[in-house]
C-alpha cells in the first residue's frame, strides 16, 4: 500500500512537471500584460521534442549521453521518498534528508559535467555556475536541516514533520528561523529569477542545455520541473506538514492530496511573482545573499543550543 | 504550556529583533523595529507577571508601554523629522554577516555564563536571562559598528531593555520604585541624545560619527 503511494506520487511529479514550468511561463506574461501561451504549451513542446532526432556534439562522451537519464531517474526515485500526501514518507528508507541532499547533488554534479563535457563553452560556463550555486546554498540548507534535526530528534522527514506538526518539536524560536533559512535556501535551489545564474541567457544562450536536443533535451526540462516540485514538497512536509493524510484511510488520502496541491499551487504562485518582481542578482554579489541565508541558520542553531 | 516557556520564546524573539535593529539601513526603520521589541519587552512582564504572580509587574508593563513603545521611537522619530528625513546612507564599519556572527556569539557566551547562577526565579529561564545579558553586548555591538548616530543611540536604548529585562527575571517582586528609577534614567538619557544629535546634524549636516573628528583639540 505505501508502495503504491510511492508509485502514485512518482507519476503525479512526472504529470504536474510541464504544469509548473507552464504555468510560471503563463504568469509572466499576465505580469506583463500580455496574453502568452497556454498553461499546456510546454506539455506541447515536450510531446515535440520526444519526436525529435536526439543529436549530439562530436566532442561529447558518455556523460552527456546519461546526463538526462540520471536525472530523470534521481528524481522519480526523490519522489517516491518525499512524503507529499502523507505525513509519514512511503519509502522510508529514501526519506532520510541526509540521504536526499546526496541525491540532489548527484544529478548536480552530472548536470554540470554534461554541460562541460558538450565541449560548449557557452555551456561550461552555465555548469560552472550551477556548481557555484549549490556550494553556496548547501551550507545554509544542511545547517537549517541539522537545526530540525535537533529539535525534532529523528532524520527522517516524516519524523520531522510529525515533531513539528504536533508541536511536540524543542526550540519553537529555532525552528521558525530555520524554516525562514531553509525557505531561503529552497528558493535559490529552484533556479528562478534573481538566482538563476546558470540560464542567464543575454550572455550564455540557454545555459547549460545549450548542446541537448530532442528527446535529451525534454527529460532534462521535464527533470528541471520535477526537481522545483521536489524542493518545494520537500519544505512542505518539514516545516508546513498541517492537513497532510496521518494513516492510510481513503478519505485523509484524498485530503491530503488535495491540501498537498494547494500549498505547492500558492508556493508557485508566490515565486513567480517574486521571480517577476526583480532581476538577476549579480553574479559577484550572490556570496552575499547566500552568506546572510547561513546568518539565519546560524541563529536557529544558537537558538537550538539554548533550547527556545 | 509553562509559562516560563513563553518567557524563554518571547526572549528568543526579543533577539531577533534587536538584530534587525543592528541590521536596519536607516534609523527610521530601526525605530519601528525598536517600537516591535517594545512590544515583546511589554509582554514578557505581562507573561513573567502571571507566572510569578506578582502584581508590580503588571505596573511596569503599563509603564514600559508608555515609555518605551511610545515616548522613545517617537522622540527619536520626532528629532528625524526636525532634521528634515536625512536620506543620508552610512553603511556600517563591519559587513551585516560579520555583525550577525558576533550577535551570535555573544548569545551564546552569555548562555554558557549564565549556567552558573543559581538563583531560584533564574532556574526556569536560563535562556531567557541569557538574552538579558546578551543584550546588554548587542548594544555596545550596536555602538561600536554603526556609524549613524541615530544608530548609536538604538544600541544604547538595546542595553537599556535588556537591564530592565534582567531586572523583571530576577527580582519580580521589585517596588515600581526601582522600575520608575531605570525607565526615567533611560528616558532623559534617549531625550538628551536626540537633542545633541539634532545640534551635531544642525552643525554638520550629517550623521556620521566620523565627522565628529572635527571636534578634536
Amino acid at each position: 500500500m505505501e508502495f503504491g503511494i510511492a508509485v502514485v506520487q512518482a507519476l503525479l511529479l512526472v504529470a504536474l512537471a510541464p504544469l509548473v514550468s507552464g504555468s510560471a511561463r503563463w504568469m509572466r506574461a499576465k505580469m506583463h500584460t500580455r496574453r502568452g501561451p497556454s498553461i499546456l504549451q510546454d506539455c506541447y513542446d515536450i510531446a515535440k521534442l520526444f519526436k525529435r532526432q536526439d543529436v549530439r556534439t562530436a566532442e561529447s562522451s558518455f556523460v552527456h549521453r546519461i546526463m538526462p537519464p540520471l536525472f530523470f531517474g534521481v528524481m522519480l526515485l526523490l519522489a517516491m521518498g518525499v512524503p507529499m500526501i502523507t505525513r509519514f514518507s512511503p519509502i522510508s528508507v529514501l526519506g532520510d534528508v541526509i540521504l536526499i541532499i546526496y541525491l540532489m547533488a548527484l544529478p548536480r554534479f552530472f548536470f554540470s559535467l554534461a554541460a562541460v563535457d558538450s565541449g560548449d563553452a557557452y555551456a561550461g560556463l552555465g555548469g560552472v555556475r550551477e556548481l557555484l550555486i549549490g556550494v553556496l546554498v548547501e551550507p545554509a540548507l544542511m545547517l537549517a536541516l541539522f537545526v530540525a534535526v535537533l529539535a525534532t530528534g529523528t532524520t527522517n522527514v516524516g519524523g520531522m514533520g510529525e515533531g513539528i506538526a504536533s508541536l511536540s518539536a524543542g526550540s519553537p524560536v529555532g525552528v521558525m528561523l530555520a524554516g525562514v533559512a531553509f525557505a531561503c535556501a529552497c528558493y535559490m535551489e529552484l533556479g528562478k529569477l534573481p538566482y538563476d545564474l546558470a540560464e542567464a541567457e543575454q550572455e550564455l544562450q540557454e545555459g547549460p542545455l545549450s548542446e541537448y536536443s530532442g528527446p535529451s533535451l525534454a527529460l532534462a526540462k521535464m527533470s528541471l520541473s520535477m526537481k522545483q516540485i521536489i524542493v518545494v514538497s520537500w519544505f512542505v512536509a518539514i516545516f508546513v506538514p498541517w492537513g497532510s493524510a496521518t494513516d492510510m484511510s481513503l478519505a485523509s488520502l484524498a485530503i491530503g492530496l488535495g491540501v498537498w496541491l494547494a500549498k505547492v499551487a500558492v508556493i508557485f504562485g508566490a515565486c513567480s511573482v517574486i521571480e517577476n518582481l526583480v532581476a538577476r542578482v549579480r553574479y559577484k554579489l550572490l556570496g552575499r545573499q547566500t552568506w546572510a541565508v547561513v546568518g539565519i541558520a546560524a541563529f536557529a542553531f544558537v537558538f537550538c543550543v539554548l533550547g527556545i | 504550556m509553562n509559562g516560563y516557556v513563553i518567557v524563554n520564546v518571547l526572549g528568543g524573539l526579543l533577539i531577533v529583533t534587536s538584530l534587525l535593529v543592528v541590521l536596519s539601513r536607516t534609523p527610521r526603520k530601526a525605530a519601528f523595529v525598536y517600537a516591535a521589541q517594545s512590544v515583546l519587552l511589554v509582554s514578557i512582564f505581562v507573561a513573567l507577571g502571571f507566572v510569578t504572580g506578582s502584581d508590580e509587574l503588571f505596573t511596569w508593563s503599563i509603564a514600559a508601554f508608555f515609555t518605551k513603545v511610545l515616548f522613545v521611537p517617537g522622540v527619536l522619530l520626532f528629532a528625524l523629522k526636525k532634521m528634515g528625513n536625512p536620506e543620508q546612507d552610512l553603511p556600517s564599519v563591519v559587513n551585516p554577516l560579520v555583525s550577525m556572527l558576533l550577535v551570535a556569539v555573544e548569545v551564546l557566551i552569555c548562555f554558557v555564563a549564565v549556567q552558573g547562577i543559581a538563583l531560584p526565579t533564574a532556574e526556569e529561564v536560563k535562556p531567557a536571562l541569557a538574552i538579558s545579558l546578551a543584550h546588554f553586548f548587542i548594544g555596545l555591538t550596536c555602538i561600536v559598528t554603526q556609524r549613524n548616530i541615530l544608530k548609536q543611540v538604538f544600541g544604547y536604548c538595546l542595553m537599556e531593555n535588556g537591564s530592565h529585562v534582567t531586572l523583571a527575571l530576577l527580582a519580580p517582586q521589585a517596588p515600581e520604585l526601582v522600575e520608575v528609577g531605570i525607565a526615567t534614567d533611560a528616558i532623559f538619557a534617549v531625550v538628551i541624545m536626540a537633542v545633541v544629535a539634532l545640534r551635531i546634524y544642525r552643525k554638520t549636516q550629517s550623521l556620521d560619527a566620523d565627522e565628529l573628528m572635527e571636534l578634536k583639540g
